[in-house]
């Protein structure tokens, strides 16, 4: 008889992200290890091949031939799709997270984003009738489509919905509460903006990594968290399945975004923008910086990227 | 997100020693780099050594050199006071005993003995030579018992750009090593543990045994049955050896040298040991034995000699590792799905047909959190491993400090 295989035993060696590194280097205690996650980012779904003509065997074939990168040292790159445990094994429908875009006042401008005006004068000249050089009002007055004010903290909402997208499961079912999200992280870069609800109240992150990469939780019953309640299929809802919390928040520009064009000359361009001169024929050079919101939901691992663009006077 | 904490049964703290063999070639220290791996200082109280000529990003230190006398040796009383090299030579020796071998309890700096049996009081050794190794080799300590440095005692002295007729390892070899250094060392030293370093018998050549056996002149020990002469100190921790100057010396008697370790004629039938080239001191010659060197020539000239009859060090390093194991436990009823957006074909689950099929995901990272949710630390498998109802994993992750 052979030997049976005993390359079973897993042993990994750890390697500290540059957040480890940094709360270890604090001395304090603050590195503490209490908890684990599995990952699977590398992983690519939809090899899965269940019409493999040689059989259940060779369904995963190509999933389990990817290969496999080395660590990542940097926290907010590593990690950022897990696998869950859901006590049903039986579940068929995953809850999903969608831009609601429904209404001009949540929907991106026409280029796929959504844009931040970082001051007063980028927004709308402090609504000066002498200078019209703003670009996130039109003409007649009206707020853009896509255009948030990240100084005076109006304009677009944007607007995050959760259920089982699909047309399998009517809405009027209600979502399990193991799949419903109740919590959402929101990570954003620090140095460009902060969160804000739609009153415009700031919310406070729960740590700033050494990136500088702010992290935010809201929670249900908070102003940002709110159940979705229509369950119908009425055209202002993007989930077509049951549903489960809606998320809304704007961006407040940073103060280094406001005051300065520092930021935009390191890491971003320029682009033409339609300003608000009377008959929409003016145009304005804007700085632009491109970044990335990320919502991920705390208790369903699901997660969505939101592109924003903030925008700056030249 | 699906965290899972870890219980106490689930951490576990280890302590690994590890250990690399450091051959250091002494070709690499003599002259493959043409001395451009050798960096000299305005000091002038020690040399570098480089594994690479030194002004490349490439180099790495190796280790350093250098020579002193106490204030007890001859050769102090001997070398004139105009010579500028004498006090720096003298407060190396004690700066080096100060460090490595520390103070009586008048406060006096100890000085290097030769067995390291300091209260026993026994042989010092006045003139050494010192190696401290850069901890880039050492790391945390030189492995007891594997230290091993051949030196070419053949009477023939380096003298660059006729290195072809002047070889100093020509048929003369000696061996020094911490023999059974690692169930007898001392550790009566400030800087942690050390033992001995004893030379051995000469590598048999045309002029065979090289080293001392008159027995009333040059201390020897019997270690396994095998004799061995008392050659130097090798500081574990600190990472640095400290060979005694009469490995260089010979022509013992009870009043001339006594302690040499080199029998008389070293060199070759009817030729002295010559240490280093130059005018001799107070006669002719082309040369000068290790006395003249250590009173009459820089600590760069003695260093220079003195590398170029390295024929090899070897030695073993240890790098002490604490590792934490984290036994992360993947039971069969947890981490069966992903949140991957791949994972779902709008929120259908593609790795299922119908909701009685076993969920499956497929595990590429470990991430390990504080309570926070904060990522501290990732580790990755090799390859895909595959999740389902119908699996356990406990996956060990270890993370060194």
């Amino acid at each position: 008889m052979s030997f049976l295989d005993n390359s079973g035993d897993i042993i990994l060696d750890v390697v500290l992200t540059d957040h480890g590194r940094k709360e270890m280097s604090k001395g304090d205690g603050s590195f503490q290890i209490t908890k684990f996650a599995l990952g699977d980012e590398e992983i690519n779904y939809s090899l899965y091949n269940k019409t493999h003509p040689s059989g259940s065997s060779y369904y995963d074939l190509e999933i389990l031939q990817t290969p496999i990168l080395e660590a990542f040292t940097d926290n907010a790159a590593s990690m950022k799709t897990q696998l869950q445990t859901y006590d049903n094994l039986e579940l068929l429908f995953l809850p999903v997270m969608r831009l609601n875009q429904r209404e001009d006042a949540n929907s991106m401008a026409s280029n796929g984003t959504f844009y931040c005006a970082v001051n007063e004068a980028t927004e709308d000249n402090g609504g000066s009738d002498a200078t019209t050089t703003g670009v996130a009002r039109a003409s007649d007055g009206k707020a853009r489509t896509g255009f948030m004010f990240g100084e005076s903290l109006m304009g677009t909402l944007i607007r995050v919905d959760q259920g089982l997208d699909t047309t399998q499961i009517s809405p009027l079912r209600a979502l399990p509460d193991e799949l419903k999200e109740t919590s959402y992280t929101i990570t954003m870069d620090n140095r460009l903006g902060m969160l804000v609800d739609s009153t415009g109240a700031l919310a406070s992150y729960d740590y700033l990594d050494d990136d500088n990469i702010a992290y935010y939780t809201v929670d249900l019953g908070d102003s940002y968290v709110k159940n979705i309640t229509n369950n119908t299929t009425s055209p202002s809802q993007v989930i077509q399945g049951p549903r489960g919390t809606t998320m809304a928040f704007r961006i407040q520009s940073s103060m280094d975004t406001q005051t300065s064009s520092y930021l935009f000359t390191v890491l971003g361009s320029t682009e033409t923008l339609t300003n608000r001169t009377a008959g929409g024929a003016g145009s304005s050079i804007v700085y632009y910086i491109d970044s990335i919101i990320r919502v991920t939901g705390v208790k369903t691992g699901s997660i969505i990227d939101i592109p924003v663009r903030y925008v700056r006077l030249q | 997100m699906t965290f899972k904490p870890l219980q106490a049964n689930d951490v576990v703290s280890t302590r690994t020693l590890l250990h690399e063999a450091i051959p250091l070639t002494g070709t690499i220290v003599s002259g493959t780099y043409n001395d451009e791996n050798i960096k000299n200082y305005s000091h002038g109280m020690f040399q570098s050594v480089y594994d690479y000529p030194y002004l490349s990003s490439s180099a790495n230190h190796i280790f350093d050199l250098t020579v002193g006398y106490s204030t007890d040796s001859a050769l102090y009383t001997a070398t004139a006071t105009a010579n500028g090299q004498k006090a720096k030579k003298k407060n190396i020796y004690n700066q080096m005993c100060q460090v490595l071998m520390g103070y009586d309890a008048t406060g006096s700096i100890l000085k290097f003995d030769e067995d390291g049996d300091i209260i026993g009081g026994g042989r010092k050794m006045n003139e050494v030579i010192i190696m401290p190794f850069s901890r880039l080799l050492v790391k945390d300590e030189i492995k007891k018992e594997s230290f091993s440095m051949t030196l070419g005692v053949s009477g023939s002295y380096w003298d660059k750009g006729k290195l072809g007729k002047r070889d100093p390892f020509a048929n003369a070899k000696i061996k020094i090593m911490d023999v059974s250094a690692s169930s007898e060392y001392r550790v009566n030293s400030p800087v942690g543990e050390y033992g001995i370093l004893y030379a051995t018998a000469s590598v048999a050549g045309a002029n065979g045994q090289q080293l001392e056996t008159n027995a009333t002149c040059v201390h020897t020990a019997s270690i396994g049955g095998f004799t061995y002469w008392y050659a130097g100190l090798l500081f574990y921790q600190a990472g640095i050896a400290v060979l005694t100057a009469s490995l260089f010396q010979e022509n013992a008697t009870a009043t001339t040298n006594p302690g040499a370790l080199l029998k008389t004629l070293a060199g070759g039938p009817g030729e002295h040991f010559r240490f280093i080239s130059g005018s001799k001191s107070g006669g002719a010659g082309l040369f000068k034995n290790v006395n003249e060197a250590l009173t009459g020539s820089a600590i760069s000239a003695s260093c220079e000699a003195f590398r170029h009859r390295i024929a090899n060090v070897q030695f073993n390093n240890t790098t002490e590792l604490n590792s934490t194991v984290y036994f992360c436990r993947a039971n069969h009823n947890e981490f069966n799905y992903s949140s991957n957006p791949t994972y779902l074909s709008g929120s259908k689950i593609r790795v299922k047909s119908q909701a009685s099929d076993d969920p499956v995901a497929y595990i590429t990272t470990v991430g390990l959190y504080n309570d926070n949710n904060e990522l501290m630390a990732t580790a990755k498998l090799s390859e895909p491993l595959k999740k389902s109802p119908s699996t356990e994993f406990t996956i060990r992750t270890r993370l060194d400090y």
